[in-house]
């Protein structure tokens, strides 16, 4: 077991429309595996407009794109966290206009490549869209997490980044986190929503290989995550009782099993 | 001082991009001393903010027949915003028809680009090039070929929604910016207006002129960044298609492989509601 040489799993925590709470989600399922005793890194993959450092509450020197653009060694960008895990910032660094070229990619590549024996899982928190950059990162990830709330708009983002996620990567299976539920009957919200996907999907998605939506978790809204946010704190140091950490918290236990 | 001119107008729209088409556009430029500094903020290569003497744009503003007010007050405060004000018009508008110039239509259609990558949806482009143009002008004269050009314009206006933007980026040639609009919208719209515009008549003093216009329409791709040069000229391509299929037509390739059609969507959109919660 020592011996054996680690490759980090990838996730990707996607969800097509923003404000649907992927950066809470990851920040908290990285604290969480951190307390399992995994070795987690969190890429901050909303490149341009990123916030987790805003949600944890921290100011990194560097960012992602003084590595892959400047050329900074990647340990100097590589931010540690209090929460356990380690952070690669993105900053708001991406200036407005700016492609992501293929060059850009292959630099992001290679330093995820020289990370991966490093952790035993890489979370990419990819921003709103399904633009190039959110299709990248999902593109390398073994896993992907996709968030959506009961909000029509959010189901139909769902849907669109299931579609194209299909016809562009040939992903077929995705883990679905209902999130911000009727906290009276989140379970039977989130089913629902799953359900109704399969439905849409195998209607006019599926040709070939079936496509699999697992609904891997239901978190009720939840007032103490604003709360959270704006002390710039995680729900699990601030709340550690509230519903939804005891979710987020079951939902890492879930990864956990589920990926290692 | 013409080159001067033009080279300014374009810092300014520049400017007013940076500045979110803000008509606070003072904010972001420096006034003193009779000396309006603008911060060139979207060129890589010119790092140097651009200085323009109160006189030089006094003189561009009376070349180009924007008489306003102000300009000729003697409270430097205002006469300075006049000058801005009529810089940030003249800087974004085409003289002769009133919609906005090639300049303003790039960083527009950059800018819808951009949103479209954040929010997956698509904007569409319609380019319109008006049918046998070159020999109008050689027939009736140039007064005439303007008069043709400002009637396109003002049935372009008339049939647009209040967010998009018509632009007149060539000598004959127009584009349409669709944001915010699927597919199926965006070939209704096209169709709608390629409808208005074919035939068209115009009466130039006793002749009566009947004309046509080729259209070509595209969509941004949400899933892959382009410049607006790109999806511009892909435009183009299928407006030289409608020209080369015999005129008078629109041309658009329409493939759905990644985009969300009218059907998923009202599919999605039955969604019981009830397991959310009220108001949200």
């Amino acid at each position: 077991m020592a011996t054996e040489k680690k490759r980090a799993r990838h996730i990707a925590v996607i969800s097509g429309k923003g404000g649907v709470g992927k950066s809470v989600i990851t920040a908290n399922l990285a604290a969480a595996l951190s307390l399992f005793g995994r070795k987690i890194l969190v890429v901050d993959a909303d490149l341009g407009l990123a916030n987790l450092d805003i949600i944890l509450g921290i100011e990194p020197p560097h960012t992602i794109f003084d590595a892959i653009h400047r050329g900074l060694p990647v340990d100097e960008i590589l931010f540690p966290t209090t929460k356990g895990f380690d952070l690669v910032p993105a900053g708001s660094s991406l200036p407005e206009g700016t492609l992501f070229t293929q060059g850009l990619a292959s630099n992001v590549k290679a330093l995820l490549a020289s990370l991966e024996d490093r952790y035993d899982a890489i979370f990419f928190d990819v921003g709103a869209g399904i633009g190039d950059v959110v299709l990248f990162f999902a593109s390398l990830a073994h896993e992907i997490l996709l968030v959506v709330t009961p909000e029509p708009t959010s189901v139909m983002d769902a849907y669109a980044t299931i579609k194209v996620l299909h016809h562009l990567h040939g992903r077929n299976e995705f883990l679905l986190v209902v999130n911000q539920a009727n906290p009276d009957r989140s379970s039977q919200v989130g089913a629902s929503i799953a359900g109704h996907l399969r439905n849409v999907i195998s209607k006019y998605l599926e040709s070939g290989d079936p496509i699999k939506i697992e609904l891997v978790s239901s978190i009720p809204i939840d007032p103490m995550v604003p709360r959270a946010v704006k002390a710039r704190r995680l729900l699990m140091e601030t709340s550690p009782e509230s519903p939804s950490a005891y979710l987020l918290n079951h939902l890492a236990g879930f990864l956990d099993t589920r990926i290692f | 001082m013409q080159d001067a001119g033009s080279n300014m107008q374009q810092t300014i729209a520049y400017a007013l991009i940076s500045a979110k088409i803000s008509p606070e556009l003072a904010i972001f430029c420096r006034i003193s001393e009779g000396e309006l500094t603008v911060p060139n903020t979207m060129s890589a290569n010119n790092s140097e903010n651009q200085k323009l003497n109160l006189n030089t744009a006094l003189r561009i503003l009376e070349n180009a027949g924007r008489p306003d007010p102000r300009l000729a007050s003697d409270d430097p405060d205002i006469q300075i915003q006049g000058v801005i004000d009529a810089l940030c018009d003249l800087s974004i508008h085409d003289g002769l028809t009133g919609l906005v110039n090639a300049t303003f239509f790039h960083a527009v259609l950059t800018r819808e680009i951009e949103r479209s990558l954040r929010t997956g949806r698509t904007c569409g482009l319609i380019v319109i090039d008006i049918d046998y143009f070159k020999s109008i002008n050689d027939t009736y004269g140039h007064s005439t070929g303007d008069k043709v050009i400002q009637a396109v314009a003002a049935e372009l206006k008339r049939s647009l929604r209040s967010m998009d933007t018509a632009a007149r980026i060539g000598g004959e040639e127009f584009a349409v910016i669709l944001p915010e609009c699927a597919p199926e919208d965006a070939i209704h719209a096209a169709t709608r207006i390629h409808s208005v515009l074919n035939p068209m008549t115009i009466s130039v003093e006793e002749n009566s002129l009947k004309l046509t216009t080729s259209a070509g329409l595209v969509w941004t791709n949400p899933n892959a960044s382009s410049s607006s040069a790109e999806l511009l000229s892909e435009a183009d391509q299928e407006m030289y298609r409608a020209k080369r299929s015999g005129r008078g037509r629109l041309c658009y390739r329409y493939d759905d492989s990644t985009l969300i059609s009218h059907q998923e969507r009202s599919a999605l959109m039955a969604l019981p509601m009830e397991g959310s919660v009220d108001g949200h």
